[in-house]
């Protein structure tokens, strides 16, 4: 759920320059297949924080909003791999819906590598059997805006992974803009019988 | 994938007159997919100057919000399809105050950043044309505090994006006998006129904000204009030889003085009766029904809402998605009947 542009609740967090973007991360207890408790100051949910902020802060064209923060609260309610991915997803979609400019989607995917074969949206099992990457892509392009590794990938593979996870991308960028487009039709064709 | 189909038919065509003759052609296909998305090239025609909704790179214009293009001469903009209200001077809007500070009132209108409302560009008590003293800077938590609801009009926009506003006529000022419900901005319909009186008893203010008023009608405007004349009245009845015409205004800022004092004051009427208070909720929840429909909200389609509604006994009830959806169905239909 996306919150502002808005006025900043404390004065001294206002840039007078651009917009500052906070992300609230809720990962819920039973979101996994064992129940387990979190808290929100765990490290792993804050790193999540602090990665999607700093992804976010490029692709919103924040100058256009001095003095305001734009607050997003993210709820996982179920995961089974690809959180990160996920996510990064599902806030591209909530920035745009709320009417926010942007530079461009920022779609997501994870991928792992298995032996020789780098494999796409890996589920959790997956992701805890190998190394997994998460790479965000700006629109059609190939620039990062977001890579996270968490335990280590060889160098020489990299690429073919990165190839992958790139073109998957892309892939997911075209199915966001397919629904975005129908959802976004309907509502122009109530607009104008309005 | 005939996304690539969607993209070829948005770009608009680099020369103005082609595009008039484009969309005389096919009318109905340009209402119904002229929608761009954040990222999408626009035009590659550095002749067209950008304007909200995109940037432009290398000689290109993208989008960059999801929403329609529009062209006013060479000016290139794309209005989101949702999103924020940006205020503009005029604007008739609803907000709340959230913030007393140092001659001001901030006030949340539901834009990014606060709106001002000066204290000199209020109406306070002891007529229009008074100078604004510091005891009036001292006590003007008793005129507006924080969380007091007032319906006000947009005087300008700073150059930082900050909206003024004033609040200098009876229409406008702080709000009372009724409830604040707020709807997305885009389903406001922009007219002359964003009061109305509804069958039923019922007031409604229909921010452009999206904030909108329900509360009890009262006839203050009728009743005003009956007081101030039975008061020239009685000075004619009682028969004073000194009356001259200019002795009725002096009576008449006193009165102003005293309604003055009204206005501000946080006393709702002890006489609602519930058949309003009923009302009232009604045409709330009817609101609300047209707003999860995505429909326009308009004071027609309120009144026919509001007439569908007559079905659900329950006010309580028409909040279900069913009945909202139901109560959506039969105003899309009855404007189809009347066409």
């Amino acid at each position: 759920m996306v919150q502002g542009p808005m006025e900043p609740s404390l004065r001294s967090q206002a840039n007078t320059t651009e917009a500052t973007i906070e992300v609230n991360v809720n990962v819920a207890n039973f979101s996994t297949f064992e129940r387990k408790k979190r808290t929100r100051t765990e490290k792993r949910i804050v790193e999540l924080k602090a990665t999607l902020e700093k992804t976010f802060e490029q692709s919103v064209m924040c100058n256009l909003y001095p003095r305001t923060v734009i607050q997003v609260d993210i709820h996982v309610l179920a995961q089974d791999g690809g959180l990160l991915a996920g996510m990064t997803n599902a806030m591209t979609l909530a920035l745009i819906d709320a009417g926010i400019a942007m530079y461009d989607y920022v779609s997501s995917v994870s991928a792992g590598l298995h032996d020789q074969t780098p494999l796409l949206d890996l589920n959790s099992l997956e992701e805890n059997d190998m190394s997994a990457i998460t790479i965000g892509v700006v629109g059609k392009s190939e620039k990062l805006a977001l890579l996270m590794l968490e335990d280590k990938m060889p160098l020489d593979q990299l690429e073919s992974v990165l190839a992958i996870a790139i073109a998957g991308s892309h892939r997911i960028q075209d199915l966001m803009d397919t629904e975005l487009r129908r959802q976004g039709n309907i509502r122009a064709s109530k607009m104008t019988q309005s | 994938m005939n996304v690539s189909d969607v993209i070829s038919i948005t770009r608009p065509t680099p020369a103005t007159i082609d595009s008039d003759v484009d969309m005389s052609d096919d009318e109905s296909t340009q209402v119904k997919l002229s929608i761009v998305t954040p990222g999408e090239m626009v035009t590659d025609d550095p002749v067209w100057m950008k304007g909200h909704g995109t940037y432009f790179l290398e000689d290109k214009t993208y989008s960059s919000v999801a929403g329609n293009i529009s062209r006013v001469n060479r000016l290139l903009s794309v209005i989101p399809l949702k999103g924020r209200y940006q205020p503009e001077t005029g604007d008739h809007i609803i907000g709340r105050i959230t913030e007393v500070g140092n001659k001001r009132w901030k006030v949340d209108i539901g834009c990014k950043q606060d709106a001002i409302l000066m204290l000199g560009s209020v109406n306070l008590p002891g007529g229009v044309l008074r100078r604004k003293s510091e005891s009036d800077e001292l006590q003007m938590r008793n005129f507006l505090k924080e969380g007091d609801l007032l319906n006000a009009e947009v005087q300008t926009i700073f150059n930082n994006g900050i909206a003024s506003l004033h609040t200098r006529s009876l229409k406008y000022g702080k709000l009372r006998n009724g409830i604040f419900l707020r709807v997305p901005s885009n389903l406001i319909v922009k007219s002359k006129n964003h009061s109305y009186d509804l069958p039923g008893n019922v007031s409604v203010i229909l921010g452009i904000n999206g904030y909108i008023w329900l509360s009890k009608t009262t006839n203050s405007s009728h009743n005003k204009n009956m007081t101030v004349n039975s008061n020239a009245n009685k000075i004619n009845a009682s028969g004073d030889p000194s009356y001259v015409p200019g002795a009725g205004s002096v009576a008449i800022t006193r009165l102003e003085e005293e309604s003055s004092w009204e206005i501000y004051s946080d006393k709702n009427d002890p006489n609602i009766t519930n058949s309003v208070r009923s009302n009232i909720t009604r045409y709330n929840n009817v609101i609300k029904a047209l707003a999860y429909g995505d429909l326009g909200i308009t004071e027609q389609r309120i009144i026919m809402g509001y007439e569908a509604s007559m079905a659900f006994s329950n006010v309580g009830s028409m909040i279900d998605k069913d009945a909202m959806e139901s109560i959506c169905q039969d105003v899309i239909n009855n404007e189809k009947m009347r066409g």
